[in-house]
């Protein structure tokens, strides 16, 4: 075998140098395999339509529900941790006795989601106006965009008051907070736009339910002004939401909440979800946080209601069953027997009884397992609670005489029929009202997100809440997440006496 | 392209021989002046190549030559080198002459050899039979305690598990294990090799030595030298290894017993137990830990003629865990062969082909340290599980558990040789590494029972499947020339190359439930059906979730240009000076490419004259190197702002709840990244006393990694999620040091004993964890299973510290509870943190540093004695100065089992400073210094007795050699901590020495046998 080493060898590198040259241009780019990026995306009509249907999925993360478990009603008088007594003690039992410090479970969990769903809408916001498509459709995406941003925003500003204010993307480094006030501005400007601009639930085909509406919109609108205690505007939208023909309530009041009136007549804003255990299967984790623990097996057992909410129903008020999961109790034919690690009663050093183990029956939804509770379609906003407001505002607005209708309304339906109980309002007394009004919300919307801020709202919450560890001045707000503080080396303030 | 691979990887195996051709061979022996015995193993080199062989056993060698070569030269450790003439001899005898002062050992380093007296990098050599003193499924194993400055420590004790590897600290907040070339093929991970298939690991510690691997040395390089059948062997070799252990739990955690579980929840919860005499007082670790047995067999045969070497071994490796249902397997095939096809050509190949299987235990040594030992492992007079509240029973876990896995790897490569112009040698090689695995795990549909018939939350009400695919595949090419000349006094060696490396791969895992019946033959799914209604029970062998995708992490490639010149006076004065520039995918265009220089100087005192006045000393040389060396190991997305679009993104919609499909902007990526860069400075110190008896080597080093690739939290309110990370340039580590290795050897009235000891100083700190505002200053890690962080990097501190509360004693009265600041739920017989910012308030600010788990001082002592035909090796290896967090004890959501120390509770005033009053979890379980424990230990690594049959015994019944050993691996470990074991550690740098109820590495009993023919 004749061989020519120097042949061979200058053979071998000429072609590995022509080999070179061809690989310089593309043997180093990998892009990446299975996924688009920010580069390419949105930038199509098609694409508009899938950033603007995803900053809906948004509302399916658990943690999108104050961090994941309902500590909105813990920390209210309406409800207790839940589950068994040692169960998540440490990390959501402080949210009971407002014990919780800077860097609780479920702080930095529920703030960076919101501003994760923030960001969903901002790129519909400043995307979508880019992409060449029709003009009737794309502002329509842009207004459904603001509406989520807006109500991502309403809830940033409820928990924490200042807040950074992203509406550009990326945001950028060191952002401040912005002050309370210019947070709800956006929020109004955002919900003005989208009034305009949305069509009425009425006009969307019944596969589209579970967007955002003008009737959505207004109601929200109505409660952002009645949380600046701005009566008269908040008076007119409820009334122009009450007045538009496209709401009414359930007759019967466990369908508000349940699962008969999905999508229903007294739906305004709701989240869809399917009976999968899985967030990537169309499950949404919020009813099976709060299901019955035990026998049936529907969930974890959190957010109990107190036996102060119990009591306080007024005589045979059909509200309080239809809220309340009592042990022993029959929905759809199975019994409900409960957890074996969790007592039946619990009671406090001088024998006084503080707890039953009870469910909330606001999220039950009937079968024997847990992935039924997965597809629960929470209400973000009920029409109940849009006449409810009208009511509050009217009479904060020294027009009391004209929101007695409109309380009466939810009396009604609540008396199911039966005169004897849950006599209609007459007094036209200002204060006297707004204690009535005050107590109504409590019952017709027990465990469903709203007593901690009614209380903090109309100034209640040093004396109802005083005795479960409320501190005026302090609690009204919770603390800015310690991480979120590190991380911004200072430049966010933590809230007062935290 | 893989079966064209594969394909041509078996015509080299096969027609390899028929291309020989005939030339000119030379041979010969080598005697030793002193006794005039034949030498075995001295270097036989054609001058002026790297063409060469090693003597056998009786100091024969056969060596062919090329037409050009003119000489020869011998050497050997410990006796004057010679360089003899050719001229027209067909053989040459040489004698010897000792010179304890010149050690010609060669050492494999990168890209080529080299002597070791030429060397100007720190390089740890192991040798093959230390490789094999500990039973072993990953030969980095036996490396614990052998080399200064590195570091081995088990992930887990669990069959398959690869130890983590440090060399010289910790040097990144990423991935920070070394590289191996494994016969030139750069790779993660060697554990498809047998040991016994292995001649020699060089550890390559400093950047002289490591800056030729450019991008990827910053973290060290370990090259594996596989074996190969040696020139000049007149016979085959048939060498047979058998070894059988029996493995066992080395001691158990101290728990509460049942009474006293019971007594303790009493006091939490007063009575729940009534009948404290009544209950049972199960031992869970008792039931899940066992005896296992560990097996190990090979069979090699090696040998050559004048122009082929070859290699062929096949080995079994079997070790079932010390956990039923756990359990690794591994055949091994080597195939190494070298042919020399004409004077200037050589080609050869080194394969090793290696199917596995693995079955995986669920977490049960977790769930044992947490069930409550008043629970019934079977209820009495039955065989069914009890149900244990909270954690499951884990002899049910393990019973329903089915999780294996296997696959099989090839990684090898084919080269050529051609050398030209006398002086030039050009080299090519292609190199894989192939690797498929499939996964299967099925769980049954089953129910775990309380006692009153109610079904407990272990439970699965449909049968699962789960199966998965993945195949990865890298190639590697590399093109190198070397030059190679020495003029006078003057020795130069020059090399330049440039290399290519693509990695793929891919995976797809499809899940499914309620099969039609369990077994075997019935594992698998054919129904497919998506969001199907999961109130009523699934279809019958339903097909639910697939995935497809590839691995980021294993995805990418690379294209380098590397030189390097070596130049030699008179072997005294040494100059190296290497280049690497490397390009990698993982950096858009601008920042694609990183230059990593180095230089290096030696000066081999003992060559001066003037030491010839100083005859006790027999070794002296000191070196001095600098260099910057790369590290890119993140996962090629990091760069990328990518697009999800997924079930999350997707929200349900109308009135028939149709999911409409969505997506949106995901995890933000960083455009900006580029090369962490390492810079290392060494000097070392090498010395010999009484012609070779004594030697020690000393090296310091300081090694700064500036631009560290770190994932950092960024502000919530950029949008990316809770708890997502953006990786960045940030961050700067010092790790610094003193190494050390100190023998004696000696025979002393016909006893032959060594001893050694090495080890090392660290220094770990963090200089800065930078970034701008708006991003994380401080890089938190060590996330518990409840989402609490335990460790905190920051400026000033080692990586990974320990952060925390500082305790203080406990509150004895309700005076004392008033006088100090204290957390809302503190109460009395509580823990009294300590308000360290003196604030009056105990908040996280009060959190301060609690131990690191680097170690300031790692060591090994190895004894060997022998006499006559026996031997006794003893190795010990520890650590010291650092700590172990005690993960497990920490996060306890539920009413879990205590260890013992609890039983000491604080009882009323004055009863215990230490031990607070019982509670399920809560305040006292927050992240403070009552969990920290020392990290340190030692522990006899091994201990071994064998005995070798005599000689010429042995050749009577035509064998080489025959030995038998008992031995012990793992026998004793002087530690305080309570855990298991003390070492153990994570490949996340941050989450280090955290106990989380890690499956312990066993204690080994073997005993083998080694034939040779």
């Amino acid at each position: 075998m004749k061989v020519r080493p120097l042949k061979i060898s200058f053979g071998i590198l000429s072609l590995t140098f022509v080999l070179l040259l061809d690989a310089c241009q593309n043997f180093l780019d990998k892009n990446p395999q299975g996924q688009l990026t920010q580069a390419s995306f949105p930038t199509t009509s098609n694409d508009a339509l899938s950033a603007t249907i995803a900053a809906y999925a948004s509302l399916r993360i658990w943690a999108y529900h104050s961090g994941g478990y309902p500590l909105l009603d813990i920390m209210s008088d309406d409800a207790r941790k839940g589950s068994n007594p040692a169960d998540q003690l440490p990390t959501v039992g402080p949210y009971d006795n407002f014990t919780m410090n800077t860097s609780q479970d479920g702080l930095d969990r529920w703030w960076s989601t919101l501003y994760q769903c923030i960001r969903a809408t901002n790129v519909v916001i400043i995307y979508v106006p880019t992409i060449s498509m029709a003009p009737e459709i794309q502002t329509r995406y842009i207004a459904e965009a603001k509406f989520l941003r807006a109500l991502f925003y309403f809830d940033l500003v409820r928990a924490w008051g200042n807040v950074p204010l992203v509406t550009v993307e990326p945001a950028p480094l060191a952002l401040k907070q912005s002050t309370a006030a210019e947070t709800y501005s956006l929020i109004i400007s955002d919900l003005t736009f989208a009034i305009q601009n949305l069509p009425e639930k009425s006009s969307y085909a019944t596969s589209d339910y579970g967007r955002a509406t003008k009737g959505a919109a207004k109601s929200i609108l109505a409660k952002v002004y009645l949380f600046q205690h701005d009566y008269a505007n908040a008076a007119a939208i409820a009334t122009e939401v009450i007045n538009s023909g496209q709401y009414s309530l359930e007759p019967n009041f466990a369908d508000a909440s349940g699962q008969n009136g999905y999508n229903g007549v007294e739906s305004i804003f709701e989240v869809g979800a399917l009976p999968v255990e899985d967030p990537n299967g169309g499950g949404c984790q919020y009813a099976n946080t709060q299901g019955i623990r035990g026998s049936p097996n529907r969930g974890w057992g959190f957010n109990r209601p107190t036996i102060d909410l119990r009591d306080s129903f007024e005589p045979n008020d059909p509200r309080m069953d239809a809220t309340i999961i009592f042990l022993g109790e029959v929905l759809d034919g199975v019994i409900t027997l409960g957890d074996n690690t969790t007592p039946d009663a619990l009671y406090d050093a001088n024998n006084n009884l503080i707890e039953i183990e009870c469910y909330n029956q606001k999220i039950w939804v009937p079968g024997i397992s847990t992935p039924e509770e997965w597809g629960y379609h929470k209400r973000i906003i009920r029409y109940a609670d849009v006449l409810l407001i009208a009511a509050e505002a009217l009479n904060e607005s020294g027009q009391s005489a004209q929101a007695l209708p409109y309380l009466n309304q939810v009396r009604a339906r609540a008396r199911a029929g039966n005169n004897a109980i849950l006599p209609d309002i007459t007094t036209t007394d200002m204060t006297q009202l707004r204690a009535i009004i005050l107590n109504e919300r409590r019952h017709e919307l027990a465990m469903e997100g709203h007593r901690f801020w009614d209380l903090v709202r109309t100034g209640n919450a040093g004396s109802v809440l005083g005795p479960l560890g409320f501190i005026v001045g302090k609690h009204e707000l919770l603390p800015i997440p310690q991480t979120q503080i590190d991380i911004s080396k200072g430049v966010l303030v933590q809230n007062s006496n935290w | 392209m893989r079966i064209k691979l594969l394909l041509f990887f078996l015509l080299i195996q096969f027609f390899g021989f028929s291309l020989l051709a005939q030339e000119r061979t030379i041979s010969g022996k080598v005697t030793s002046k002193e006794d005039g015995q034949g030498l075995p193993g001295v270097n036989v080199v054609v001058q002026g190549t790297t063409r060469g062989t090693a003597t056998d056993l009786d100091g024969n060698f056969v060596i062919p030559l090329g037409s050009e070569d003119n000489a020869l030269s011998f050497s050997f450790i410990g006796y004057k080198s010679q360089v003899v003439s050719i001229g027209t001899q067909t053989t040459i005898n040489i004698v010897l002459e000792s010179e304890a002062t010149n050690l010609q050992e060669l050492v494999v380093v990168g890209y080529g050899v080299q002597r070791k007296s030429d060397l100007t990098g720190a390089i740890s050599v192991v040798k093959e039979s230390e490789l094999t003193k500990i039973p072993n499924f990953n030969a980095v194993q036996s490396l614990q305690g052998k080399v200064a400055g590195l570091q081995v420590f088990n992930s887990s004790g669990a069959p398959g598990a690869s130890p983590v590897v440090r060399v010289r600290g910790v040097g990144t907040f990423n991935n920070a294990s070394p590289i191996y070339v494994v016969d030139g093929v750069i790779l993660d991970d060697i554990s498809f090799l047998n040991s016994g298939d292995i001649q020699s690991m060089e550890v390559l510690k400093d950047a002289s030595a490591t800056a030729i691997y450019g991008a990827r040395g910053a973290n060290g390089v370990i090259i594996v030298t596989t074996k190969q059948g040696k020139i000049g062997q007149d016979t085959q070799v048939i060498s047979v290894n058998s070894e059988y252990s029996v493995q066992q739990l080395n001691k158990q955690i101290s728990m509460l017993n049942g009474r006293q579980f019971a007594t303790v929840y009493n006091q939490i919860l007063p009575g729940t137990f009534n009948n404290l005499d009544l209950l049972p007082n199960t031992n869970w670790q008792s039931l899940i830990f066992r005896q296992a047995p560990m097996q190990s067999y090979q069979v090699s045969v090696s040998g050559s003629n004048a122009k082929s070497q070859y290699y062929f071994g096949v080995s079994y490796y079997n070790q079932q865990g010390i956990v039923p249902k756990s359990s690794y397997e591994r055949v091994t095939l080597k195939f190494n062969n070298t042919h020399i096809l004409s004077k200037h050509l050589k080609v050869g190949n080194n394969i090793t082909v290696t199917p596995f299987q693995q079955q995986t235990s669920p977490d049960v040594v977790s769930q044992a340290y947490r069930a409550q030992p008043t629970a019934f492992p079977y209820y009495p007079d039955s065989s069914t599980f009890g149900a244990v509240r909270n954690v499951g029973n884990p002899l049910a876990s393990l019973a329903y558990s089915n999780n294996f896995n296997k696959g099989i790897r090839m990684v090898g490569n084919v080269f050529g040789e051609v050398n030209f112009l006398k002086d030039f040698v050009f080299r090519s090689s292609f190199g894989v590494d192939l690797q498929y695995n499939k996964s299967n795990n099925f769980t049954p549909a089953y129910i775990v029972y309380y006692s009153d018939g109610t079904p407990s939350q272990q439970q699965n009400l449909f049968s699962d499947l789960s199966k998965g695919s993945s195949d990865s595949e890298t190639w590697l090419w590399e093109n190198t020339v070397t030059y190679n000349k020495k003029i006078g006094d003057h020795h130069l060696n020059l090399l330049g190359g440039y290399t290519m490396q693509q990695t793929t791969n891919e995976y797809i895992n499809i899940q499914g439930s309620n099969l039609i019946r369990n077994g075997a033959d019935l594992l698998y799914l054919n129904n497919p059906s998506y969001f199907y209604n999961q109130t009523t029970s699934p279809p019958i062998n339903n097909l639910g979730n697939i995935g497809n995708g590839v691995d980021p992490n294993n995805y990418y490639s690379m294209m380098s240009f590397l030189f390097r010149g070596n130049y030699n006076y008179q072997d005294k004065y040494l100059l190296t000076v290497s280049y690497r520039r490397d390009g990698s995918s993982k950096f858009t265009p601008t920042n694609r490419f990183g230059n990593f220089p180095s230089a290096a100087i030696g000066w081999n005192i003992i060559n001066e004259e003037f030491m010839q006045t100083l005859p006790a000393i027999s070794n002296l040389k000191i070196r001095g190197s600098w260099g910057l060396i790369g590290n890119e190991k993140i996962n090629y997305l990091q760069q990328y702002s990518t697009i999800t679009s997924n079930g999350t993104t997707s929200p349900v919609l109308g009135v028939n709840n149709s999911v409409n499909s969505g997506a949106t902007f995901g995890v933000s990526g960083n455009p900006d990244l580029k090369w962490e860069t390492t810079q290392q400075t060494d000097i070392g110190l090498e010395i010999g006393f009484f012609s070779g008896k004594l030697t020690g080597e000393f090296d310091y080093f300081r090694r700064q990694t500036n631009d560290i690739l770190v994932g950092l939290q960024p502000a919530g309110y950029f949008g990316n999620g809770s708890g997502s990370r953006i990786t960045y340039n940030a961050g700067s580590v010092l790790n610094k040091g003193l190494e050390f290795n100190v023998a004696w050897q000696d025979e002393f009235h016909g006893v032959r004993y060594r001893v050694a000891f090495l080890g090392n100083t660290l220094h770990n700190e963090v200089l800065t964890v930078a970034g701008n505002k708006g991003i994380d200053s401080t890089l938190v890690g060590g996330y518990l299973a409840d989402g609490r962080a335990v460790t905190l990097s920051r400026k000033g501190m080692p990586i990974g510290e320990f952060y925390g509360y500082k305790t203080n004693g406990i509150f004895q009265n309700a005076a004392e509870l008033a006088a100090y600041p204290h957390d809302a739920s503190a109460g009395v017989g509580d823990l009294r943190f300590v308000d360290t910012n003196k604030d009056s308030k105990i908040n996280a600010s009060d959190r301060v540093a609690m131990g690191s788990p680097i170690p300031t001082l790692i060591y090994g002592f190895s004894f060997q004695v022998g006499y006559k035909n026996f031997d006794l090796s003893a190795d010990l290896q520890g650590q010291r100065g650092n700590v172990i967090f005690n993960a497990k004890e920490v996060v306890r959501p539920d009413p879990y089992n205590f260890e013992s120390h609890v039983n000491n509770y604080w009882r009323g005033e004055g009863t215990s400073n230490t031990e607070p009053r019982p509670s399920f979890g809560g305040y006292n379980y927050n992240v403070s210094d009552r969990f920290i424990q020392s990290a340190s230990y030692m522990r006899l690594r091994s201990l071994t007795l064998s005995y070798s049959l005599p000689k010429t015994l042995a050749k009577k019944i035509a064998m080489n050699q025959a030995k038998v050993y008992l031995r012990g691996t793992n026998l004793f470990t002087f530690s305080k901590f309570t855990g298991y074991t003390p070492d153990f550690g994570s490949s996340d740098v941050l989450a280090n020495n955290m106990d989380t109820g890690t499956y312990p590495v066993p204690k080994i009993y073997s005993m083998g046998l080694n034939l040779t023919f």
